[in-house]
């Protein structure tokens, strides 16, 4: 019979690699704070800067003009629209390229996937001003980047999910003699496709917060006209703007969050 | 026994309408945008150009400029701006949460998370910077307050589907209500909440790269910069050193959150999981 104890148990000792790694992330953020300027003086500095009043009153009756606001939003939209509806089109046979459960052959899958790796790794407004440089100022730059981008990110979300699609029904539809395409629109596409709805609902989101701030770098619609107010400092119409806009995301998101949930 | 074909159950006026929608929304956004049939047709040419005269990429020229410091700059904005949403969003996340806070305190806190997160990084930096003054500092201010909406929701869902059993234990134990959350909840969310805390670290990496095309430090400021003087082999270098940082740090994080993760519950399908942990999608 073993002893029984009434005191407590003993708390297992920290390993000497936790206090190590806790101690290098310290170090780490003090320095980046160091290197970033970081200071709770700066805070007070902040909320005391003159400059904020600048930003107040808002000038509505220039922020309803319908060119100087309303025109540009709706090209944001557009800019979303379109991106989204080529970025997720050309995705769909990618996407079946790239699933280890759908590809046709190796090359295909490691070729594609290292181009879609690299072009995810480049953010979305890099994208835009480059293709700003190359063809041009404007909002057809900037649905050209939005494209190239959602559909590296559409890809991504895609492939993984057709990756944990159930593969019975593509065996099934292999014994039976089907080639490789029709087996896959048969046997994997129907279940997957709720799913390619809901990331392309997912994804245009995505476009429509990213279509805002493409005119920061000249790849149009709303962003350039806080882009040009704020180079004539005019924070307060660059704050009108900025209230428009968020009402628009937060309306847009829960819009798409409420249609993803009935879909799925 | 039937030896046809069942016929597929399909709802074709339903088909025709949604269509028709996006068939207009195409149409609409194609007549916004200024589209010609030259430009379209030469946009292609255009950019292979471009890419075409990035090659050989500059490396001596950059690395002369200080972009690696700049692309630590990046490394590090990020960074703080992580560590600024995870300290401020991890208490806030327990007074949102539903099963361990009271309804008075939880909509507003919600609500902060909500309005947070529906300001894009670069519109709150548009802000910070006439009051800040360019540079990093712009920035880190920027991704923190907005990874605080995204990492509360985040770690509040995750409290969220934690198992009472503990915190029944705590309270049966007289303890209070802080006790409950330290030693009830923490241990079951911490790892669930700090894979989320590197997850937003990745995605503030390619952030604070682009915050630097509007002055809020970082190497955005470098590719800009090179653009504006057409030096397109140090546009290709710059390029190609942002890929290798976003793909290390996203290669670093990925192994250290697969590490935590698979420490608390093994899953086969953890792609699948991570998916569904940040779009709420579940496909199966």
């Amino acid at each position: 019979m073993t002893e029984i104890s009434n005191s407590r148990p003993v708390r297992p000792r920290p390993k000497l690699r936790t206090f190590l790694v806790a101690a290098f992330l310290i170090v780490f953020t003090v320095f980046s704070a160091r290197k970033v300027g970081f200071s709770f003086s700066t805070f007070w500095e902040m909320w005391s800067n003159p400059l904020w009043e600048k930003f107040w009153p808002v000038p509505w009756e220039w922020i309803f003009d319908r060119h100087n606001v309303v025109d540009p939003l709706l090209e944001t939209f557009q800019i979303a629209i379109i991106s989204t509806l080529i970025g997720c089109s050309l995705a769909l046979p990618i996407s079946f390229a790239i699933s280890s459960l759908t590809t046709p052959n190796r090359p295909t899958y490691f070729v594609t996937k290292a181009v879609m790796n690299i072009v995810r790794a480049i953010p979305d407004l890099f994208w835009a001003k480059l293709l700003v440089t190359a063809i041009g100022i404007g909002a057809f730059a900037g649905s050209w980047a939005l494209s190239i981008f959602s559909l590296a990110v559409m890809v991504k979300l895609f492939s993984e999910t057709i990756d944990g699609a159930d593969p019975r029904p593509l065996e099934a539809a292999r014994a039976a003699g089907g080639r490789h395409a029709p087996s896959v629109s048969t046997g994997v596409f129907p279940t997957v496709f709720p799913a390619y709805v809901a990331y392309a609902l997912y994804v245009f989101e995505l476009n429509i917060r990213a279509s805002i701030v493409l005119g920061l770098v000249g790849a149009g619609g709303i962003g350039r006209v806080v882009e040009a107010q704020r180079q004539y400092f005019r924070f307060d119409r660059v704050l009108g703007v900025l209230l428009i806009i968020f009402v628009i995301v937060l309306v847009i998101e829960q819009v798409s969050v409420a249609l993803r949930k009935r879909l799925i | 026994m039937l030896a046809t074909i069942p016929s597929k159950p399909q709802n074709k006026r339903l088909r025709w309408l949604l269509a028709a929608i996006l068939l207009a929304g195409a149409v609409w956004s194609i007549m916004g945008l200024e589209v010609t049939l030259a430009r379209l047709l030469n946009a292609p040419s255009d950019a292979w150009n471009i890419l075409h005269r990035m090659i050989p990429p500059a490396f001596g020229e950059v690395h002369q400029r200080g972009v690696v410091e700049k692309v630590f700059e990046s490394v590090y904005i990020a960074w703080i701006g992580t560590v600024i949403g995870a300290v401020v969003s991890l208490p806030l996340a327990f007074l949102a949460a539903m099963n361990v806070s009271p309804r008075w305190i939880r909509v507003p806190i919600r609500q902060i998370f909500n309005v947070v997160r529906a300001v894009p990084e670069l519109i709150m930096a548009v802000i910070f910077i006439p009051i800040t003054g360019l540079g990093p500092w712009a920035g880190g201010l920027a991704i923190g307050i907005h990874s605080v909406g995204t990492l509360g929701k985040w770690a509040y869902e995750a409290i969220e589907d934690s198992d009472d059993g503990p915190v029944e234990a705590v309270e049966s134990c007289g303890g209070a209500w802080i006790s409950e959350m330290r030693w009830g909840v923490l241990p079951q969310v911490m790892p669930t909440i700090t894979s989320y805390w590197l997850f937003r670290f990745e995605i503030n990496v390619r952030a604070s790269a682009v915050l630097g095309m509007i002055g809020a430090g970082g190497v955005g400021s470098e590719l800009v910069s090179q653009l504006q003087f057409r030096n397109f082999p140090e546009v290709g270098a710059v390029l190609i050193i942002t890929i290798a940082m976003v793909l290390t740090v996203d290669t670093l994080s990925g192994m250290v959150r697969r590490r935590i993760i698979s420490g608390s519950e093994p899953t086969k399908d953890r792609n699948q999981e991570a998916v569904i942990d940040l779009t709420g999608i579940r496909t199966r």
